[in-house]
């Protein structure tokens, strides 16, 4: 089973969430985290754990036989991110940082003349976690100047995937782009992380409108609840037939913990903050 | 005209608070244009109070997505193994149906298929561009992505040229980039003549700050740094600030942990009009001061906080046999 934890704004705290509930939920049964916010990774620096098993992240990327070229422009023609130049005199020129690895290009060649090579756009890494309970880490990183994330997102999930494991705890990036569908993909339930401000609320909308258009049902956890009003909120998770299942209180407890890299269930575990995520998590132990 | 780019890497550190407070101080001397450039996730417009009331607005649509004819799919798979993006399943009556949420549209499935005119693609719409006027005196350029399309550098390319248009030389152009170091980030940054990078005294936003900078760095972009909720955390604030130093990273402020900036938020209104006392305000003025100086000076700002040796992206690339 999948559980994915996402959030549409920034800085809500996703990842919160999602490393206090992958510790509470890894004791009954063996869990995967995958970290699919490969932008900007930081389930390990929250859990206080160091990446490790590192692999590239690779996709394919069109070499020329210009010997079997017939200039015919087709792949210039087909290459939808503009990386395939077509120059004056017919012959196709590789621009390696906009391609997508797409294969449009191999396969529209009528001469064979396109070989796959491959580039690096990042790394996934493998940890074994020991904090509180053990579960396995699996973390997408895009390498800086890489711009495009769903390869580098499938290529975390098929390798967290390939771990046997009872439940895959998904942690996405911020936004409500493909790339956070495909971390969410499959999923059995998305919790979407938010906050109490007119911010947290426009964003939490579209990621609504996001799990609604591909039918997950989908939990709200309120973060820094106190900080604003949340009746908006309430009508709106409402209209998307949802509801505010948690709500963790604002705290500087909170804060301290996420400082310290010591999640607050381990670091806490008597205060209000954690006995939140515990009601959570049982919530998440129905499910399952 | 002159463009600065505010991004930070991680999400919710500041961001638009410090892009919206330098946008409103610099437009009291000089004609300025606010670019929001996170269209995931656009809020600048809920900062500024503006609420949903856009004076020009365009769908934009550069995206295709594929479809699946399923009277003339003859069920192979061809389409499903190569599909770059795992965007094609095979629903339970056995058809095989593309994902429009995660498709980007690439042709590769159309070209793969057997039959003629069993997959077509489709022209779909990526989201809105929009602009409005502010009280501030200055436009506000948005946009909007349509949740589950792909995320589009060229869709904020595109907000930067409206602005350039509407531009005269002396304007300066205020983006607020999206979290992250993707193509959203890029475009942002590409074209920017500094950058001004936010960030709270955290491991995760400090690491975040780092991984941005490299971008800064490819781009040969002098670039500050704004440390949010400083108090946070004075040890960590204070090793930020060494890195800085270090890095030749100009440091504009620190700015104290201080509820008057969730409650503007609430409120709908600037925190430097919702309450000009705060300690936060004040800190963020001091900001956008610091940045008015920069401009005052800003030949020798650029020449002191360029960075001194290029780092340009390099790809690392697999070569096949033979090449």
């Amino acid at each position: 089973m999948i559980i994915s934890v996402s959030g549409g704004k920034g800085g809500t705290g996703k990842s919160t969430v999602a490393v206090n509930l992958a510790i509470l939920l890894a004791g009954e049964r063996r869990l995967v985290m995958a970290d699919l916010d490969v932008e900007d990774p930081n389930d390990h620096i929250l859990l206080g754990v160091s990446l490790e098993e590192e692999r590239p992240v690779n996709i394919m990327l069109p070499f020329i036989k210009y010997d079997d070229c017939i200039k015919c422009g087709e792949c210039g023609r087909v290459c939808d991110t503009g990386a395939m130049l077509i120059s004056p005199d017919g012959l196709p020129y590789v621009i390696p940082r906009l391609c997508s690895g797409c294969r449009a290009c191999y396969f529209v060649c009528p001469t064979k003349a396109i070989v796959e090579g491959e580039r690096t756009i990042g790394y996934t890494y493998h940890t074994k976690v020991d904090r509180g309970s053990r579960f396995d880490l699996v973390t997408g990183m895009l390498r800086e100047g890489e711009e495009h994330t769903p390869p580098a997102v499938l290529a975390a999930r098929e390798r967290a995937f390939s771990i046997p494991a009872d439940l895959y705890l998904v942690d996405t990036s911020a936004g409500t782009s493909n790339s956070v569908a495909t971390a969410m993909d499959g999923s059995r339930l998305v919790i979407a992380v938010t906050e109490p401000t007119p911010l947290g609320l426009h964003d939490l909308e579209l990621i609504l409108r996001l799990t609604q258009k591909m039918g997950i049902e989908t939990w709200v956890v309120m973060n820094r609840s106190g900080l604003g009003s949340e009746e908006r909120h309430e009508e709106v998770v409402r209209s998307y037939g949802s509801e505010i299942v948690a709500r963790i209180p604002y705290s500087r407890k909170i804060v301290e913990s996420y400082v310290k890299g010591e999640p607050i269930v381990l670091l806490h575990p008597d205060s209000e903050e954690a006995k939140v995520f515990r009601e959570l998590a049982s919530m998440v132990e129905g499910v399952i | 005209m002159l463009e600065m780019a505010i991004a930070s890497g991680k999400g919710g550190v500041g961001k638009s608070t410090v892009s919206a407070t330098i946008a409103i101080t610099l437009a009291r001397r000089r004609k300025v244009i606010a670019v929001d450039a996170d269209a995931d996730a656009p809020n600048m417009h809920l900062i500024l109070g503006l609420g949903e009331r856009w004076e020009w607005e365009q769908p934009y649509s550069e995206s295709m997505v594929a479809r699946i004819v399923t009277e003339k799919c003859i069920r192979c798979g061809e389409c499903r193994a190569v599909c770059p993006y795992k965007a094609i399943y095979v629903d339970e009556d056995g058809n095989y149906v593309v994902n429009p949420v995660i498709c980007e549209g690439c042709e590769t499935c159309s070209l793969v298929c057997p039959v003629k005119g069993a997959i077509v693609r489709e022209e779909a719409l990526s989201g809105m561009l929009r602009m409005t006027r502010t009280k501030y005196g200055f436009p506000l350029i948005s946009a909007r992505l349509e949740p589950g399309r792909p995320n589009s550098g060229k869709l904020v390319t595109e907000e930067k040229t409206k602005a350039k248009e509407i531009a005269d030389d002396d304007t300066i152009i205020v983006v607020d980039s999206a979290a992250g170091i993707g193509c959203q980030v890029v475009s942002s940054l590409a074209g920017a003549n500094m950058a001004i990078l936010v960030v709270e005294p955290t491991p995760a936003s400090f690491n975040a700050l780092k991984r941005v900078h490299r971008l800064t760095k490819h781009f040969m972009q002098p670039a500050a740094v704004v440390i949010n909720k400083w108090d946070m955390n004075p040890e960590l604030a204070g090793e930020i600030e060494d890195y800085a130093r270090e890095s030749n990273l100009d440091l504009l402020g620190r700015i104290p942990f201080d509820d008057s900036i969730p409650k503007s938020m609430a409120m709908m209104v600037p925190v430097t009009e919702a309450f000009p006392d705060s300690p936060a305000s004040k800190a963020l003025l001091d900001v956008a001061r610091r940045v008015e100086a920069i401009l005052d000076e800003w030949t020798s700002w650029f020449m002191r906080f360029r960075p001194k040796k290029p780092e340009p992206y390099r790809p690392i690339i697999i070569k096949p046999e033979g090449f």
